[in-house]
This record gives C-alpha cells, structure tokens and sequence, in this order.
C-alpha cells in the first residue's frame, strides 16, 4: 500500500483495535473489543475478511496459535500490526484531523 | 455415581456451511471463533440463546466470505462463469442425443438386452445429465482457485434465473394448461437435479484442493 493510499472506515477500525489488543488480537477479542467501543454489532466473517484484505497489503501479519479444547480443537490466528501499517493509521488520522479541523459543528478548535 | 453433562454443540448444519464456504486457512479460525463464542453464550445466556447467536453469525459471515470472494480478482471469477454458463447451454441437449444415438444402435424388440434398452431410456438421460453438471461444476470450480463454493452457487443461481426467465417468457401471458403440467414437472425436476450437479462439483474440487494442501502442510 502506498503512504498515500488511505484505509476504509472499518480498516482503520479494526487496525486501532488490534494495535490496542496487542499479543491478545485474534478474531472473539477483535470483535468484543470492537462492539465494546464502537457499540457496533459486528460479524467474524467481517473481520477476517477484512483482516485478509490487510494481510494482503502487508498492513498486518498473522501467525496461527496452538488448537484449544474450548474451540473444538482448532487454532486461534493472531494478528499483529505491520510497521506499514502504523504510517497507514497515521497517515488517515491525520488526513482525518485536518478535514476536521476548525469546523464549527463538530465543536473543533481552528 | 453421576452423569457428567454432555457439553453444548453449536448448529452442525451452520457449521457445515461456513466450512463449506470457507477457504481451509479461514475455515480453521473462523469455526474456533465461533465455537469459542458459543461456549461463552452457552454457559453465560443458555444454551438457545447461543445457538441463535451461532447461526445468526454463521449466516452473517457466509454473507460477508462471499462478497469478498467475488470482489477477489473478479474478472477471473467472471471469466470462469461465463465459460460455466456458455458450456451448460451449449450442451444441455447432450444427454438426451447421447442415449439416443446409443439406443439407436440397439433392436429393443428384437434382442436379448430389452431391459437394458428400457433401463437406459428411463435413467441413462437423468444421469448422464448429473454427470454433465458435475464436469461443468468442476471445471468451473478449479477455474476460480480458492472460491470453489462461491463460484458454483453463483453459476446455478444464474443458471436458475435462466431457467425462471424461460418459463415467463412461454408462460407469463398464458398460464400452463393441464396437458402440459405433467411435462413441466419431469423437466424442472432434471434442471433442479443439473443445478445440484454444478454445486456438487464445486463442494468436490473445493474438499478435494482442501484435502491436497492439509497434506502439503503437514509433510
């Protein structure tokens, strides 16, 4: 992705919240943590198909965790945030804040 | 001495379908997700409440896989059902010439082999038409790597909208008379059966890449 590229709503969204969840971001934490801030009912097949998306731009890694008896035997995959991925967050929050600013309505100092 | 409670399964037909509609990597986490989600809600909301939960979620990513997997490369995807659509069209009279030119090589009156000739006219067409269905969903389906399911359901929904289309247009002014609806019945039935064939073949590629790459992974 270029530095001049910017993220989706939900990308951006779901980028902070692995940034946030650090070691413990896998899909059941991703979307708890999701709903709990955004109060958004959100999907896991959103998610992941957002997450691939990411992947696929080399804004996230993934690496799969070892199979758990309380999920059928199956993996966790955990995903972290890729250095390209951090520009990506700082270049739409800034993009972001300078839409933003000095406009009246949302209360924003000039 | 007492029983220990069996634990709580999610939908199995929910399930099924998200695994059937995801990749093997996606299919992996996807169902641990939702399995490990079910046993909260299972333990913390009851067991009805969290089966609602499973498969409003199941429907709710099947719904979300497959309009990623459409928007992946669409022109391929395209591509591979345009070549479905033009081969189920072009050879949709093909069972039916094929036990013909068969039977026309046999004297059903005259030989040993009658019932074999009555046999063949009564199943041969439906299943060399199954058949045919299966190699158009298995073509289709290795065309569209890695969206096998996506790419069958997609063609014999089209090819279903086909078929709806036909029948307004010999039927939309003048609805069928009786002499006609035992006619109808046999002949939506094998387009029904053709429909499950390409989605059959697309459930067989998909299982069949799944199972090659599990080995590939573990040797």
């Amino acid at each position: 992705m270029s530095a001049r590229e910017h993220l989706g709503e939900f990308e951006h969204i779901v980028l902070l919240t692995v940034l946030r969840l650090g070691d413990q971001a896998y899909g059941v934490t991703i979307r708890r943590e999701i709903e709990a801030r955004t109060r958004r009912d959100v999907s896991i097949g959103a998610i992941y198909a957002t997450l691939d998306r990411l992947e696929a731009k080399k804004l996230v890694q993934s690496r799969l965790g070892d199979p758990t008896p309380e999920r059928g035997g199956r993996s966790k995959r955990f995903f972290r945030v890729t250095a390209q991925g951090v520009s990506a967050v700082k270049h739409t929050h800034r993009a972001l804040r300078s839409l933003a600013e000095g406009l009246a309505v949302l209360g924003s100092s000039s | 001495m007492t029983q220990q409670p069996s634990p709580a399964r999610p939908p199995r037909l929910a399930a099924w379908l998200v695994d059937l509609l995801a990749s093997r990597e996606q299919a992996e986490c996807i169902l641990g997700d939702l399995r490990e989600e079910f046993s909260y809600l299972a333990s913390s909301r009851g067991i009805a409440n969290a089966r609602r939960w499973y498969r409003l979620q199941s429907a709710k990513t099947i719904a979300h896989l497959a309009a990623a997997a459409l928007l992946v490369r669409p022109l391929w995807l395209a591509v591979a059902l345009l070549l479905g659509f033009l081969l189920s069209l072009f050879s949709a009279g093909l069972p039916e010439q094929l036990i013909v030119a068969l039977l026309r090589t046999q004297r059903p009156y005259s030989n040993r082999h009658y019932e074999a000739y009555v046999w063949l006219l009564a199943y041969g067409i439906p299943m060399v038409s199954i058949t045919r269905s299966l190699l158009i969903g298995c073509v289709v389906a290795l065309l569209a790597r890695g969206r096998e399911m996506v790419a069958t359901i997609a063609l014999s929904l089209l090819r279903a909208a086909t078929i709806v289309w036909l029948l307004f247009l010999f039927f939309g002014r003048t609805p069928p008379t009786r002499p006609v609806i035992p006619f109808l019945a046999p002949f939506l039935f094998s387009r029904a059966l053709d429909l499950i064939g390409i989605v059959i073949g697309g459930v067989i590629v998909g299982r069949v890449r799944s199972a090659s790459a599990s080995r590939l992974a573990a040797t």
